[in-house]
């Protein structure tokens, strides 16, 4: 008989439904937002997930997530770490990094970028520059909330728009960071250690 | 700092995204410090555009108006925050998806992020009923004529949403061929969404700064209410390119300033070139062929060469016959053809296996003129060549002689040149490989639109006419006379019916051309290409490695399963050793993706039996948590680009672990048991399912069909272990085969294949030892050695191979993806005849295809 399996059908959808109520007696309608307090979205029950109440909630995102790369530049000295090798440029799969290498007065070049674009419309945020860069200074930015009204302009990215404190890199990505750091620690330690 | 702000009727703070002070790509939303380079940091030319809500509509003045109507402006403003809080609560999206975003869009959707909550849920299937049109994904030339006419057919108010990279300038697919480089050069574009794909809160964003530009109108100089309301955009034509008959004038008038790319012939410079080992197993199975074929054969039919035999073109079908009749190679894998143009010919190549025993392949070759190529074509032995014939055909120009239906299948009829021929060059033609010299170190930014003279994708013949083109509909597929005459007595008249591309059955841009007799299926003719992206031509400019992250967009539900074929393809020529780690790792990865896939394609076989998205939600809120690990692994929930030559991009991070076996142990198991309770027994699935596309045992082999679709016929093939690649033999799982072959045992082997991989996961979990997940250094720049390869996974959609040739040098030769969906559409209109209209719908859910892995 046809009528039952609808009617099953429909049954499981209303259980769904039921439970949602449940589900707000049980925690007294203030739901916990998901993933609070962790780096994960996955909840703790073992069947269904809260809705992520966008834009009040956001989901969180993880470290390794990929949106459009940034530069970064030292919080401090205000340096920007690029030194124009121009790798980044060169793995880039759909080729949207344009970089111009800095020229001393004398015509020499030198390790800084004069100019460095990424065309965001181009870009598939593959995060291959962040990845082959040797000096850490391309990074890929966790912020996905970006949409414009225009392209031709603002989707061109050019230095000044990709860049980004170490403060900021290292609030977005704390392991990486800390990671990088210990690194340049132990490498400054072996140089001093050998001039000593 | 001026942010324009507007304060929602629901109370939400939308910060607008025009602001000069919210350049973004920088400090997100932390407003950390920032150093100042120069002065012009600050440049928003559309500032003027966009009004400033903060002056219109501050919180408190809202309020001041509401209580107090002095003024005929005020009162209209009155009404405007009514009228279009009313219109942007309720804006209802066209339900269309082009490309991989439309999988993003979909999982807006769902139930974890639910875009019912700003009114726009409801995706109609009719451009009449909807308010916004979200192109989601590649815009193609062959489908921008529809988006277009769809366009045109939405009711004013309408407005687009360009979803990610592609849709707003063509992404990372912008040089190709086929592809538009933004759908704005077509139709007014109100929200772009950067992103690739932009994650479903990027999506959510951007529905919240369209509503916030719906605010700012006023029903006072709304141009809907004038007459007339709005032009149509005019059709795009598909001439030898595609024509915007707006253009026609300037085509005329500057066709003869077009310059031809010219083909840079670069002198190698690497001078020694390794050459790639080939298998000793490889060596010996085309030994033990070569000598079976020389007794039947004389010498004249073909010559061995390594592991390939070279066979003359006369021969070709008597060899084939023979491999499958009295060898057992009875399924042709891959077929293809590489442009050899400094050798003056095309070399069409075939793979052949033997479906009871597994084990390496026959590599066949069959070399033609460059000038006049033509070879026998295959399909009277192996129909499944059909397709893939008609695909060399349109890509080379090789003609197959023979062939029951030669035409273009990717491109449509009346394209210029055949794009996979070495000489033939796209008009974004910068390089012949990457990375291309503009880029560093003097790399001032010059959009590739710059260097056209039509400023767009596009090129046409030299001296061509656009207004003697005559646009022929393309291949329509017409009643034959003999048809009329059978009719017999009672008058019933056949009629054509178009499904698609446009169609939420399609599964994205897909048509299929059935001819229908009453409700009777008489004939179907799928038509493809609508998503055809260039990836193979583009694949070939790119160096080995920049492939990775483009395998992803081919079967963009099954990421890790394409990482996995491209690397252990190019592995065999590199001839690495991938550490323990990677391997379980890469085993881990690929078998959730196979769950996160199959539950997709249960949910949306259902959707289109009729249970209209709810099976779909269950469905996708397991696969939700799936992608939360490849996020949290690789940083992308579809995108992945995680695997490399040798081993991964990152080790796992310490939360995983916990989170996989909590998944695995308890959450998975329990949602493919729920699934299963539900719908396994349930009547109106086994109605609309038992008995429906039967594909035979035989005829399966015979079609080259793969994957579930081969199991649910009752050919026990699986490549995990017929021909084991990676880790795959240490692991305990049976293969599940079903013997009805219609669209229930499709389904359902898709639910016992859950199962299985649970086992993998299980046991990889357990056994994941420490270690390395790279063998060697991480290199940006990789060299393979020279060689030809053909390497195949086992995928949630059948089998996906990569066909590599390499020179030695930085970029693949020849670069050819085997789709597992495109050729299992090969039996999309041998099963279907014969069934209702409705059922075909089932018929093509339980074959079960992504555009991006049919056209590439």
């Amino acid at each position: 008989m046809y009528g039952t399996g609808a009617l099953k059908g429909m049954w499981i959808t209303l259980r769904h439904f039921m439970a949602t109520f449940v589900q707000d007696v049980k925690t007294k309608g203030r739901w916990v937002p998901p993933g609070a307090g962790t780096a994960t979205s996955i909840p703790e029950e073992t069947t269904g997930y809260i809705t992520a109440q966008y834009p009040e909630v956001k989901l969180p995102v993880p470290e390794r997530f990929r949106f459009n790369p940034m530069l970064i530049y030292e919080e401090e000295t205000g340096d920007i770490r690029c030194t124009s090798c121009g790798i980044c440029a060169k793995v880039c799969p759909p080729q949207c990094i344009w970089i111009v290498q800095a020229k001393d007065s004398a015509g020499k070049t030198i390790p800084q970028c004069a100019e460095f674009y990424i065309d965001t419309s181009i870009c598939m945020q593959c995060g291959f520059c962040s990845e082959y860069c040797p000096f850490d200074a391309i990074k890929m930015n966790h912020d996905y909330e970006i949409s414009s009204y225009e392209r031709h302009e603002s989707w061109v990215m050019d230095m000044q728009e990709l860049l980004v404190s170490t403060r900021y890199y290292a609030e977005t990505h704390p392991r990486a960071w800390e990671q990088e750091e210990a690194q340049r620690a132990a490498k400054e330690a072996e140089k001093s250690a050998v001039e000593r | 700092m001026c942010r324009a702000r507007t304060v929602g009727p629901q109370g939400i703070v939308l910060s607008a995204r025009w602001a000069p002070s919210r350049r973004w790509g920088a400090d997100g939303g932390l407003n950390l410090g920032k150093v100042m380079m120069n002065d012009k940091r600050v440049r928003n030319p559309v500032r003027d555009v966009i009004p400033d809500y903060e002056a219109e509509f501050g919180e408190d003045e809202l309020l001041e108006q509401s209580v107090l109507v002095t003024t005929w402006n005020k009162l209209i403003q009155n009404l405007d925050v009514v009228y279009n809080w009313g219109r942007k609560s309720s804006l209802w999206p066209l339900g269309f998806g082009l490309a991989c975003c439309a999988i993003e869009m979909i999982s807006t959707a769902a139930s974890r992020f639910d875009i019912a909550r700003f009114g726009a849920e409801l995706f109609r299937p009719s451009p009449r009923q909807a308010d916004v049109m979200i192109v989601s994904g590649t815009v193609t030339k062959k489908m921008v004529p529809q988006i277009v006419r769809l366009y045109n057919q939405m009711p004013e108010p309408k407005y687009v949403i360009a979803m990610g990279a592609c849709a707003t300038g063509g992404g990372p697919f912008k040089e190709g061929y086929n592809v538009v480089s933004g759908i704005d050069k077509f139709i007014p574009v109100d929200v772009y969404v950067p992103g690739c794909p932009p994650t479903p809160q990027a999506l959510l964003q951007g529905l919240l700064t369209l509503q916030a530009k719906i605010m700012g109108q006023s029903i006072k100089d709304a141009p809907w209410y004038r007459s007339p309301a709005s032009d149509s955009i005019p059709v795009p034509i598909l001439g030898p390119d595609i024509v915007d008959p707006r253009q026609i004038p300037v085509i005329e008038e500057k066709i003869d300033q077009q310059e031809e790319p010219g083909r840079e012939t670069k002198k190698k410079k690497h001078g020694r070139v390794k050459v790639a080992k080939i298998p000793e197993a490889e060596l010996e199975v085309t030994e033990r062929v070569a000598q079976a074929l020389r007794a039947k054969f004389d010498e004249r039919a073909f010559t061995q060469k390594e592991n390939a035999l070279i066979v003359e073109p006369d021969f070709l079908p008597d060899v084939a016959r023979t491999l499958r009749d009295e060898l057992g190679y009875n399924y042709l894998a891959n077929l293809t053809a590489v442009d050899y143009i400094d050798e003056g010919k095309i070399q069409v190549v075939y793979h052949l296996y033997n479906i009871e025993t597994g084990g390496p392949h026959v590599y066949l070759k069959v070399d033609t003129d460059r000038e006049d190529p033509q070879v026998p074509s295959l399909v009277p032995v192996f129909r499944g060549a059909d397709f893939q014939e008609r695909e060399v055909f349109d890509m080379f120009g090789v003609r197959f002689l023979g062939h029951p239906n030669m035409k273009r299948i990717l491109m449509w009829e009346g394209f210029e040149g055949f794009p996979l021929r070495k000489d033939w060059l796209e008009p974004y033609y910068e390089q012949e490989h990457k990375p291309f010299e503009s880029r560093w170190p003097e790399g001032h930014h010059r959009a590739a639109e710059d260097r056209v003279v039509w400023g767009k994708n596009v090129r046409y013949p030299p001296g061509w006419d656009p207004k003697a083109w005559d646009p022929a509909r393309e291949d329509v597929m017409v009643l034959q006379p003999e048809d009329l005459a059978n009719m017999g007595d009672i008058r019933t008249e056949k009629i054509i019916i178009n499904l698609g591309p446009q169609h939420p059955s399609t599964h994205g841009v897909f048509q299929m051309r059935v001819l229908l007799d009453g409700e009777t299926i008489v004939d179907l003719e799928p038509v493809m290409g609508y998503m055809h992206r260039n990836h193979e031509k583009i694949g070939e400019r790119n160096a080995w490695l920049m492939n990775f992250p483009y395998t992803d967009r081919l079967d963009y539900l099954a990421q890790m399963g394409n990482n996995f074929g491209y690397a252990i393809t190019v592995e065999k020529l590199l001839g690495v050793q991938v550490p323990e780690r990677a391997e379980y790792i890469r085993v881990i990865m690929a078998e959730l993706n196979r769950i996160q896939s199959h539950m997709w394609s249960i949910g949306f076989l259902l959707n289109d039996l009729g249970a209209f998205f709810t099976p779909s939600l269950y469905c996708i809120e397991e696969r939700e948590m799936i992608l939360d690990l490849f996020e949290m692994v690789a940083g992308s929930r579809l995108m992945v680009n995680y695997f490399r030559f040798g081993g991964l991009a990152w080790d796992l991070p310490e939360e995983f672990l916990p989170l996989a076996k909590k998944l695995v142990y308890d959450r998975l198991p329990r949602a493919i048991e729920e699934l299963d309770r539900y719908l396994t027994t349930n009547e109106i699935v086994q109605a609309r399912t038992k008995g429906i596309g039967v594909l035979p045992r035989d005829l399966a082999i015979n079609l080259s069909v793969s994957g579930h679709m081969l199991r649910a016929s009752g050919v026990n093939w699986d490549i995990r272990r017929k021909d084991p690649y990676s880790i795959y033999d240490r692991f305990d799982f049976e293969v599940p085969v079903l013997y009805g072959g219609d669209i229930f045992d499709r389904y359902y082997i898709r639910v016992l294949e859950m199962w299985q991989s649970l086992r993998i996961l299980e046991q990889a979990l357990e056994q994941l030892p420490e270690g390395e997940i790279l063998a060697g250094r991480k290199q940006w720049s990789v060299r393979v050695p020279a060689g030809e390869a053909y390497g195949h996974v086992e995928n949630p959609r059948g089998e996906l191979g990569f066909y590599v040739v390499s020179n030695g040098g930085q970029n693949p030769y020849r670069y050819h993806v085997r789709s597992g969906c495109f050729i299992n559409l090969t039996a999309l209109s041998h099963i279907a005849k014969g069934h209702k209209v409705a059922d075909v719908i089932g018929i093509l859910g339980s074959i079960d295809i992504v555009l991006g892995e049919v056209d590439r």
